[in-house]
């Protein structure tokens, strides 16, 4: 038995999220399905799942056209979901939980307990004979792996033959993920297919028959996982062509760095570890790795890092003693995030006030007190300046398309400023913006590198950051590796730098 | 994108997509159609109620919604950023019995008028501290203060109501009347301009909005959003403290219970306000025009001789009208 989709388009507004995908799953199999964020995994499991009905496209069952509507339809067809962020009651015990909704009772509203503890019992021992888990005990005293495996029993109930797995060991420490694994592996023995998300590319090797590649939306490619390397797999998700180097004549080649401006030793954060890192004035740095990887972190970690295990951050010689917005702001380190609208802007605010934001004191005719006719003239010159496309200053930045919000999310940082910033971060600069204003925005970045800032960039945009970066360094389950120095930029040469292999 | 910067950086207007435009005009309609339905009223009760269009009701309208207005001016501020204040009514209650308390015992008048916002300062420091520091959220926190100052109210009154040899430089406060207008109207246009001034004007102002708006997106601005959250929640504190001591002013006399009302009719203002001007945003502009629709509705229904238990059911479906109205054309989640 198999589930085939064919040609499987998504529309969502503005985007497409998934383009003419062909894949099909068996109940033979561990399936491994993998990509960046924004690959489209999630929506194709989601049609999978009946959580959503593709704009085009067309999906089979043992040859037989099916059209999942709803989650309740994929599961009358043997097609179970159990979702990254769990599903359990956790005040319930685990045979509450398997049999939630579904609890034998006399006369219509008495749960029996001995019953409902037998059954689930039975249930347990039918697919994992040789597992003891503590049904009684409320799930949440309970391991991890022993929730995902209680939440898997319960969504094998019924006749099951497809269970999706997002994201299954995200949450479990690494000793519990090896008992899941065990679990995973069984299931196609027993006539369970089993579609597996996750980030851990090891985990995918692992556990695997087939894997699946998806990018952009698009299918890679489906192919045996036997023999297949960590490289390869990251090699397929992000490889997207070379193109052009898109400023004509490459500055990089006469820019050096100038002074430190920053240095940063011993500096540890949750999410990643850095021995020693520095940027000088003029600098583009780079920040690469997968998800998940900790570029990110690390890079909004020198402007804000509330938790902050340890390490030093020098700027511009000087010892930061607590590394907190305002007071980064203050030190002349700007900090441009990624989710503008959730971390930078108000959408029902004005371009305006928007812009004011870092630096009202710009618009203030006497100290603290605002004059919005200098505010607008403020304004005005940054939007100039950005080329921003709005109808006026006053226009809600909520309805500025995405290249003109990213623009305004930057433009907080100029106005006012007066180059007053030393250090400007970027995550994810030109994150869901058209093509033009990707230019525009690297070239800006540029021009602030030529006027003396530091400007360090981290993206999963690869060409962005080869086309951008005088240096890159490239970061692999939360450890910074080694500095890749320009020209010695590629693709190939960043894949092999976030895989993990030397560079 | 190589086309030259636009005549004064503004290019066409980027196309705002259609969903967005209906929101637009539907914003735009409501910006406007809660005061039209303010002066319907008005028109409405001068035809129909015989005493309601007099220069002396008038007055009276103006004099009966100061008090409102100025607790609604604090809650707007707490609003503003995202903070709730449900312990104004008994804050005002507290402050109406510390200033005639220390007055009947001959302490000067300045002293009273300190201490008593002396007292909206510490709840609203307390409130602030529970909100931001320990976590609690605003919604339960100040509720709790509110019960815990309804107790202290009665411990320190008895129960009993505090009068008698207030000085009449107190008493004009809140029954004066200055070129025959009361004062409590001039108190309440000056608090008026003072709050919006603060909240339109000031960098102070546009950074409780800010935190209001997107706290996450405020303080990677760098701007300190604990600090502001706990600046507004004080603010409401003392608006509330200062309409208490012109309630007992009003009054004549210190009440145990007097300013429980503000409360709800505060909010209610409040909400009415978030339909005007800026929709789902308190502003004080919109603050005032509720606190007008409350005290012409309630003047008119009080003319038409209905009872107060009716009027306490039109306030609470005006609540619900006007919740309903934000919530459902703007993007805002209240709680």
């Amino acid at each position: 038995m198999a589930i085939e989709l064919d040609d499987i388009i998504v529309d969502y507004p503005g985007t497409r999220a998934l383009d003419r995908v062909s894949v099909a799953f068996r109940t033979d199999e561990v399936h491994g399905l993998i990509g960046e964020n924004g690959a489209g995994k999630t929506t194709l499991v989601s049609i999978l799942g009946g959580g959503r009905l593709p704009t085009e496209g067309r999906m089979r069952l043992d040859g037989a056209e099916v059209r999942l509507a709803s989650p309740g339809e994929a599961l009358a067809r043997g097609i179970a979901h159990v979702s990254q962020e769990g599903s359990l009651v956790p005040g319930l015990t685990g045979a509450q939980n398997i049999l939630l909704g579904a609890e034998p009772r006399r006369l219509g509203v008495v749960v029996r307990r001995a019953a409902l503890r037998a059954q689930a019992q039975a249930m347990l021992a039918r697919w994992f004979p040789d597992l003891t888990i503590d049904l009684d005990r409320p799930v949440e005293t309970l391991p991890y792996a022993d929730q995902k495996i209680i939440e898997i029993v319960r969504a094998l109930r019924g006749d099951i033959r497809i269970l999706i797995l997002d994201e299954p060991t995200a949450t479990l420490p690494a000793r519990e993920k090896e008992r899941l694994w065990a679990i995973i592996r069984r299931l196609p023995a027993q006539g369970v297919g089993v579609v597996l998300i996750s980030h851990f590319l090891s985990e995918i090797l692992a556990l695997s028959d087939r894997i699946t590649v998806l990018r952009d939306g698009r299918l890679v490619r489906t192919f045996a996982a036997a023999g297949a390397t960590e490289g390869e797999l990251t090699a397929l998700m992000l490889q997207r062509g070379h193109g052009p180097t898109e400023s004509g004549v490459d500055r990089r080649r006469h820019r050096r760095a100038g002074d430190r401006v920053v240095e940063v030793s011993g500096w540890r954060i949750p999410e990643a570890q850095v021995g020693a890192f520095h940027i000088g004035a003029g600098e583009i740095v780079g920040l690469i790795g997968l998800t998940g990887s900790g570029h990110f972190a690390f890079a909004r970690s020198l402007y804000d890092a509330p938790d902050l295990e340890a390490g030093t951050l020098r700027l511009g010689g000087e010892a930061v003693p607590r590394v907190a917005a305002h007071e980064m702001r203050r030190r002349g380190v700007a900090f441009i995030p990624d989710h503008r609208m959730i971390h930078s802007l108000i959408g029902d605010w004005s371009a305006r006030e928007n812009l004011a934001m870092v630096h009202p004191e710009a618009g203030a005719v006497a100290p603290g007190i605002l004059s919005p006719r200098r505010e607008t003239a403020e304004a005005r010159a940054v939007m100039q300046r950005l080329s921003v496309k709005a109808s006026s200053p006053e226009q809600a930045v909520g309805e500025l398309s995405g290249g003109n919000k990213q623009k305004i999310s930057i433009g907080k940082w100029l106005y006012g400023a007066g180059g007053r910033y030393r250090l400007m971060i970027f995550v994810e600069p030109t994150e869901g913006v058209d093509i033009g204003a990707k230019r525009e925005i690297h070239d800006l970045l540029r021009r602030l590198a030529d006027d003396g800032a530091a400007i360090l960039v981290a993206s999963s945009d690869l060409i962005e950051i080869a086309d951008l970066a005088t240096r890159v360094v490239s970061f692999v389950n939360g450890q910074a590796l080694g500095d890749l120095e320009w020209p010695n930029f590629s693709e190939q040469s960043f894949i092999a730098a976030m895989s993990g292999a030397t560079a | 994108m190589s086309a030259p910067p636009a005549a004064r950086g503004a290019a066409p207007a980027a196309a705002p997509r259609a969903g967005e435009a209906g929101r637009r005009r539907k914003q735009l309609f409501l910006r406007y159609s809660t005061l039209v339905v303010l002066v319907l009223l008005f028109a409405g009760f001068s035809l129909g109620v015989d005493r309601f269009l007099t220069t002396s009701n008038l007055l009276n309208i103006l004099q009966q919604i100061s008090m409102l207005t100025i607790v609604a001016i604090g809650l707007t501020f707490g609003f503003a950023a995202r903070e709730m204040d449900l312990s104004v009514g008994f804050m005002a209650g507290l402050a109406g019995l510390i200033g005639p308390t220390l007055l009947v015992a001959g302490w000067p008048l300045p002293v009273a008028l300190a201490a008593g916002l002396g007292a909206g300062l510490a709840v609203g420091t307390v409130n602030a501290v529970l909100v931001t520091l320990v976590g609690v959220p605003s919604l339960i926190a100040t509720l709790a203060m509110g019960s815990i100052l309804f107790g202290v109210n009665f411990l320190i009154s008895g129960g009993r109501a505090i009068y008698g040899g207030l000085p009449e430089s107190y008493l004009v406060l809140g029954q004066g009347r200055l070129f025959g207008i009361p004062v409590l109207a001039f108190l309440m246009l000056a608090a008026v301009l003072v709050a919006w001034f603060v909240m339109e004007r000031t960098i102070f102002g546009r950074y409780v909005y800010a935190v209001g708006g997107n706290l996450k997106a405020a303080e990677l601005s760098g701007i300190r959003g604990r600090r502001y959250r706990q600046m507004a929640l004080v603010i409401s504190s003392l608006f509330a403290a200062l309409a208490g001591l012109l309630l007992s002013a009003r009054l004549g006399s210190g009440q145990p219970n007097a300013g429980q009302d503000y409360l709800l009719d505060g909010l209610a203002t409040v909400f009415i306000g978030m339909t005007m001007f800026r929709p789902g945003t308190a502003t004080i502009a919109g603050t005032f025009f509720g606190a007008l629709f409350i005290g012409v509705i309630n003047n008119g229904l009080n003319l038409l001789g209905l009872d107060t238990y009716i009027q306490s059911i039109v306030k609470g479906v005006i609540i619900i009208v006007a919740v309903a109205i934000v919530s459902r054309t703007t993007k805002l989640k209240l709680l």
